[in-house]
């Protein structure tokens, strides 16, 4: 078995908080990281525009490290809501996903794997909307 | 006026409203709902009640002179949200010493990193509603003080105003 067919397909771990996303892709057991973004940080004057416009061309540099490691398909695993979102995972993480595949990856399986805050009590999913 | 203070687990919510002076009606939303049952079902993984939120709505519906305090309580009907923030390793530090096991302390911590409870917020109440406090190296009366601002009307919204994405 060589290296370039164990690597065909990795996790794109998408990291969307308020006004940052981070991507770093993990081979499939997540063990080694291949790639790290730096994080497309959006400026706060205008979130609206900047959130899905930073993530983006983050994610363009990424998916061309990426396919230059050997990788050609990514399961995408996305933690968190995003900025100002309508829906979830939010406009930072759909960005993300659409330029990757824009790029010429291949994407598998997007899963949500948000971390939800709990206390012995928790809020339902999509509570109060 | 009806006031939310909200933000993860282990920001601090309980300590600081407990050292409140205001005339509003502080109300621990935990308690509440554990012991009137205010629940729609069960978080086996979590070790959690799953709150229902509709019914603690009507709980507390008609009543406007209202602090409620809980990670839970921005999913109510409010004019101003207060959402504490703390550092994700110092989040993780207060949540062990409380005795909290491993698995929720790591849980908690990383929904704190992602902005979570903040992005809710914000996406519930609008940017003009919601006022972020930072409490990682201050203390609970000073947090206590600054929500007192808030109440007052002395502090403006804000939001996004820390990054703890260095954490993950
Ligand atoms: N600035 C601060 N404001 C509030 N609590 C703080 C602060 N600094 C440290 N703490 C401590 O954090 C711990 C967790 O606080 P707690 O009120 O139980 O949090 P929560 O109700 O948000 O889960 C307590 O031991 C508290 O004394
Ligand atoms: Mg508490």
């Amino acid at each position: 078995m060589t290296m370039a067919d164990q690597n065909t397909w990795g996790i794109a771990h998408v990291y969307a908080s308020f006004n940052n996303t981070i991507i770093t892709v993990t081979d499939l057991t997540g063990a080694e990281t291949i790639v790290k973004s730096s994080g497309g940080t959006v400026v706060k004057q205008n979130r609206d525009e900047a959130s899905p416009y930073a993530a983006m061309q983050m994610a363009e540099v990424v998916a061309e490290q990426v396919q230059d490691a050997g990788i050609d398909g990514v399961h995408v695993r996305v933690r968190g809501p995003g900025g100002n979102q309508q829906t979830n995972p939010g406009p930072g993480a759909q960005a993300t996903i659409r330029a990757l595949a824009r790029a010429g990856l291949e994407i598998g399986r997007i899963e949500d794997v948000t971390p939800t805050p709990h206390d012995g009590t928790r809020a339902p999913k999509n509570a109060g909307f | 006026m009806r006031v939310a203070v909200t933000g993860t687990p282990g920001t601090g919510k309980t300590t600081a409203t407990e050292l409140l002076g205001t005339d509003l009606e502080v109300i621990h939303l935990g308690e509440l709902v554990r012991t009137e049952g205010l629940t729609s079902g069960t978080d086996e993984d979590r070790d959690s009640l799953v709150v229902d939120v509709d019914a603690v709505a009507a709980r507390l519906a008609g009543r406007d002179k209202l602090l409620v305090e809980s990670h839970v309580a921005h999913h109510l009907t409010v004019d101003r949200v207060v959402v504490l923030r703390c550092h994700p390793d110092e989040l993780k530090r207060r949540l062990l010493d409380r005795g909290e096991p491993e698995r929720k302390a790591d849980e908690n911590a990383e929904a704190e990193a992602l902005d979570v409870i903040l992005s809710e917020a914000v996406d519930r109440h609008g940017l003009e509603s919601v006022y972020e406090i930072e409490t990682t190296d201050s203390d609970p009366g000073a947090t206590a003080d600054a929500i007192e601002a808030v109440i007052e009307g002395d502090r403006s919204p804000s939001a996004g105003t820390v990054d703890f994405t260095g954490y993950l």
